[in-house]
Formats: C-alpha cells, sequence, structure tokens
C-alpha cells in the first residue's frame, strides 16, 4: 500500500532523511519510532505531498507523490504535527469546509461529518469554537479531519498529543479498530504506543533506518536469550544451587530477599529450550514455593534507547 | 478549477475577515475616514460624482489593503493549517484564487456603505451614470491589484508584520513612481508614468473607460496570482 524506495531529503548539505526503504502493506499500522530531529515528520510530509524529496521514490496507493500528487491527496488522511484547524470555526463549520476540499461527495457530507463526529466523542462540542476548546478536543477535531473523506491511507504524526491518558487509551483503541480497511502510518515517541497499536515498527535515527521489524522480533532479537524472574520459598543457597542444575538455565543471580523465607532470583536462560516447566517441577521436588515466575521481555525502551544513543566511550 | 472547492476556500476566507477583530477595525475606519471625505467633499464642491471621493479611497486602500492581506498565506503558515491545504486535492491556483476572492469579497463588503453616498448623490443632484460606473471600475480594479500584490507579498513570509510591510511598500513605490515620472522628461518619465497605478486609475475616476488601463490593472492583478502561485510552488521543494 506505501512503498519507500532509497527516499532521501536534504537541506543544503544535511541530509533530513537519508535513503529510508520500507514498505507498509494493506491494513497493517506501522509505527515510525525516533528522537526528535531524527526525520519522522519530513517522511510523513514526503508521503502526504507537502514536501518533494531530492531523490528516492515513495508510492501511496499505487500512486507517486511527485508525479500524480493530487491522487494520492484523495486517497490519504493526514493528522499534521500540529492539527491544522482554524479557531474562527466551529468544529461543524469546519468539518463542512474539509468536506468540499476534501471531495466529501455532496450527498453524504451530513452522514459522513455526523459519522466522525460520533466516532470522536465531539457531538456536544459541534457548536463551539476551536478557538476556546482543550489541547485534547483540539487534537481530536484534527482527528476528524483526517477521517471524514474516509482515506484507505491514514498518516498521523503524534496522534496522542496533548491528550489525558484516558483519551490517550481511547485514541488508540479507536486507532487499532479503524487499521481494518485502512493503512496506517503513526509516528510517535511514545514507546508504549508503538508496542500497544502498531504492527511493524522503525526506528529512524539521524535520517537514517536503524531497525524495521515487527514489534515482537525487535524486543526478542535484541534480548539475546531469555530472562526470568523467580520468587520461591525456600532457603536461598539451596534453592539457587538446584536452580542452576536445571537445564537449559545458563546462570543465577540472587536478588535478595523479598519477605520472610522467598528470595527473588533472575534467571537467564539460554535460549534454546523452554526451561520454566522443569523449573516448576524442580520447586515442587524439593518441596519449597513457587511464589512468581515471569518472563522479563526487553522493553521497546531498551531497544530503542541501543539503537539510537552513541556510545560515547568507544 | 473545481467551483465547489473554490467557493468553500472564498467562504471560509470572508468568513475569517467577518468573525475577526481586525476585519471589524479596518470597516470601521474605512466607514468612519469614507464618510468624513463625502461630507468634506460633497459639501464643497457641490458635484453629484464620486470622482473625488473614489481618489480619495485609494489613497485610504493603500494604507488599509496591507492590513486586510497580510494575514491571507502567513495566518496559515504560522497556523499550519497550510499543511491541511497542501495535502488536500486542491490545486494551488484554486488554493490561490480562492483567498484572492475571498479577500475581494470582504472588500465588496466594505464598499456596500457607497451605496449609502450614492443614495444621497441621485436624492439631492442629477448624476451621470456612465461616468459613475467608470469610477466604480476604476475604483475596484484598483483596490483589486492592491489586494493581489499584497497576496503575493503574504506568500513569501509566515510573518503578518513583515508581510504588510512589504505589501505597504511596494504599493507606496507603485505610487510615487508615478509622482516621480511628473518630474522627469523624456521616455523615462513616460516609463515611470506608466508603471504607477494611480496613472491608470485616474483616467476611471473622471469617467473614462479607457481598456489599455483595463488590460494594465488585469495585467497587474494576474501578475501578483501567479508569483503568489509560483511562491507556493517552490515551497513544496
Amino acid at each position: 500500500m506505501i512503498e519507500v524506495k532509497d527516499l532521501t531529503k536534504t537541506y543544503g548539505t544535511i541530509a533530513a532523511i537519508d535513503k529510508i526503504n520500507f514498505t507498509v502493506p494493506k491494513g497493517s499500522i506501522l509505527g515510525l519510532l525516533g528522537p526528535n530531529g531524527a526525520g519522522k515528520t519530513t517522511t510523513m510530509r514526503i508521503l502526504t505531498t507537502s514536501l518533494a524529496p531530492t531523490s528516492g521514490k515513495a508510492t501511496v496507493a499505487g500512486f507517486d507523490v511527485v508525479t500524480s500528487p493530487q491522487e494520492v491527496r484523495k486517497r490519504i488522511g493526514y493528522l499534521p504535527e500540529v492539527p491544522p484547524i482554524y479557531s474562527e470555526m466551529t468544529i461543524i463549520s469546519y468539518l463542512k469546509f474539509v468536506a468540499d476540499i476534501k471531495e466529501v461527495p455532496l450527498d453524504k457530507k451530513a452522514n459522513r461529518i455526523g459519522e466522525v463526529l460520533e466516532m470522536l466523542d465531539l457531538e456536544k462540542m459541534s457548536r463551539r469554537l476551536i478557538g476556546h476548546l482543550s489541547l485534547g478536543y483540539r487534537q481530536r477535531v484534527g482527528l476528524a479531519q483526517a477521517l471524514l473523506h474516509d482515506p484507505e491511507v491514514l498518516i498521523l504524526d503524534e496522534p496522542t498529543r496533548g491528550l489525558d491518558p484516558k483519551q490517550i487509551l481511547e485514541i488508540r483503541k479507536l486507532i487499532k479498530a479503524l487499521s481494518g480497511q485502512r493503512t496506517i502510518i503513526l509516528s510517535t515517541h511514545i514507546l508504549p504506543e508503538v508496542s500497544s497499536t502498531c504492527d511493524d515498527v522503525i526506528i529512524i535515527d539521524q535520517g537514517k533506518v536503524v531497525a524495521a521489524d515487527s514489534v515482537e522480533n525487535l524486543s526478542q532479537r535484541l534480548a539475546g536469550g531469555k530472562t526470568l524472574d523467580l520468587e520461591i520459598k525456600g532457603p536461598a543457597s539451596e534453592v539457587s544451587k538446584a536452580l542452576e542444575n536445571v537445564t537449559g538455565v545458563a546462570a543465577v543471580k540472587s536478588l535478595g530477599r523479598e519477605s520472610k523465607g522467598v528470595s527473588r532470583f533472575e534467571l537467564t536462560t539460554d535460549g534454546t529450550s523452554e526451561v520454566r516447566e522443569a523449573l516448576f517441577h524442580c520447586v515442587v521436588k524439593n518441596k519449597w514455593v513457587l511464589y512468581q515466575l515471569s518472563p522479563v521481555g526487553v522493553s521497546l525502551e531498551d531497544v530503542f534507547l541501543k539503537l539510537t544513543t552513541k556510545d560515547t566511550t568507544a | 478549477m473545481n467551483s465547489r472547492k473554490l467557493f468553500a476556500i472564498v467562504r471560509r476566507e470572508l468568513g475569517a475577515y467577518l468573525s475577526s477583530p481586525l476585519g471589524y477595525i479596518v470597516m470601521f475606519v474605512y466607514f468612519l475616514i469614507g464618510g468624513f471625505f463625502f461630507w468634506l467633499i460633497t459639501t464643497r464642491s457641490h458635484a453629484a460624482s464620486m470622482t473625488y471621493i473614489f481618489q480619495n479611497f485609494m489613497f485610504i486602500f493603500l494604507l488599509v489593503s496591507p492590513l486586510i492581506t497580510m494575514r491571507l498565506w502567513s495566518e496559515e503558515e504560522k497556523n499550519g493549517t497550510a499543511e491541511l491545504l497542501k495535502t488536500s486535492p486542491l490545486t494551488i491556483w484554486e488554493i490561490v484564487v480562492g483567498k484572492y476572492l475571498g479577500a475581494c469579497s470582504f472588500f465588496l463588503v466594505m464598499s456596500s456603505v457607497t451605496l449609502v453616498y450614492l443614495a444621497f448623490i441621485f436624492a439631492l443632484g442629477n448624476p451621470d451614470v456612465m461616468p459613475l460606473f467608470a469610477n466604480y471600475l476604476g475604483y475596484f480594479l484598483g483596490v483589486m491589484a492592491f489586494f493581489s500584490i499584497g497576496l503575493f507579498a503574504s506568500t513569501i513570509t509566515e510573518n503578518q508584520i513583515v508581510s504588510a510591510i512589504v505589501s505597504f511598500f511596494v504599493l507606496l513605490l507603485l505610487w510615487v513612481i508615478g509622482v516621480a515620472g511628473d518630474g522627469v522628461s523624456g521616455p523615462a518619465g513616460d516609463f515611470l508614468k506608466y508603471v504607477s497605478i494611480m496613472s491608470h486609475t485616474d483616467d476611471f475616476f473622471k469617467g473614462i473607460i479607457d481598456f489599455s488601463h483595463v488590460f494594465y490593472l488585469l495585467s497587474l492583478i494576474f501578475l501578483g496570482l501567479f508569483l503568489s502561485v509560483k511562491v507556493l510552488e517552490s515551497k513544496r521543494s
């Protein structure tokens, strides 16, 4: 649905993005992740035809962004970094204006506006001036604008910016729900957002793609073997020794006593086999009590920092 | 050009003028000074014509039109709404012409007050209709040329103040260049006078419709729109 090939944008000698490649299949959600100034917005502006690339090629819904921008524009909904709203208009008059310039068929105009207002829970506010709305409402009006003409492709630049935690959850749910028929690219620097909404993730740093994979693969690949968190009631040193002898366990680190008689351990596996069953049997055999056994995934935060932070000691 | 999209932009633009304090301040000043001029001129000259009135109005608009046009594109750029227009299925000509016509329709709303002056003239005098028509044509074309230059000045910056200053100085230059032309003899003087907007509006105010003047003013309007389109096109790259 979206194909980006060797996309480059330079300002003078500085490359905002440098030979970026990725594809987004129809119906999936791609998260664009990167520190500020990495080139996320530049990439999105090129995909939405607001900026021309220096070199490379990008197609959206089968149309080239440079040679047939009008066809691309008809098929995309775009929420820029700053919601493109007119403060002197009411929500309803603003959406009417957007419907006109985005070619929403006249006979469907009123219906479609009603649907979008409902989807974003803006019905009660529809006659209010946009200038009088809170940041969260403005962001939602911006989203309403992007959804109004029912586009195949949605490009959202930090869609949950300025929203409170409850609204963030709602918007994420909405984005998830929209993804069925639509292809979505969203940028964010809130990492849980990527893991909770996106199928795939691309990490951009200094204009280059440093990682591109599905969300799970990315965290696993960088973690090496798996890490488990254990809490066991029993004599600490004996437990530790017994755990080390379980096949598949690479190392055991005692994390000290949790409460009376209960000790915590961090276990690293060699990553070749499932050890949780063997661990359970080991505990039962020795008549200890298992309080907790949980895998510690490497979070996207760790991956992100690992990939985008330069090692200054090297 | 798609009329639905164009009309949507024109309507939004007019709405923006009619819901901003600036729009009303400009209208208030125009009504006040315009009314004063009308009273002053007609009670002194006893002429049933708009000649001197429109000549003076042109001067008012030299000062006021930069304030009207400064926001046209600068504001979009500043508020981030330019992104919406640029990524909607609109051509740059639709955007530019829509905005221009929006400003012109605000001018039309402002100028409706001159109907009151007309009513006085017809009630108290016996004016010729054709010269009045020429007066209006010159007034409209002249101010529309001002607006076209102002729109261009607005496309080059996201700072409204800078935009207003640039368009004011361009308009002032086009004004004084005619005065300078009077002082210079020969072809150089003729050229300077030809470039000046005022030398092309004066005949209209005398009641004469000369098509070379119509051509000059329409060309100037087109030039302003064309340059605005080119500036916006260049911003994509």
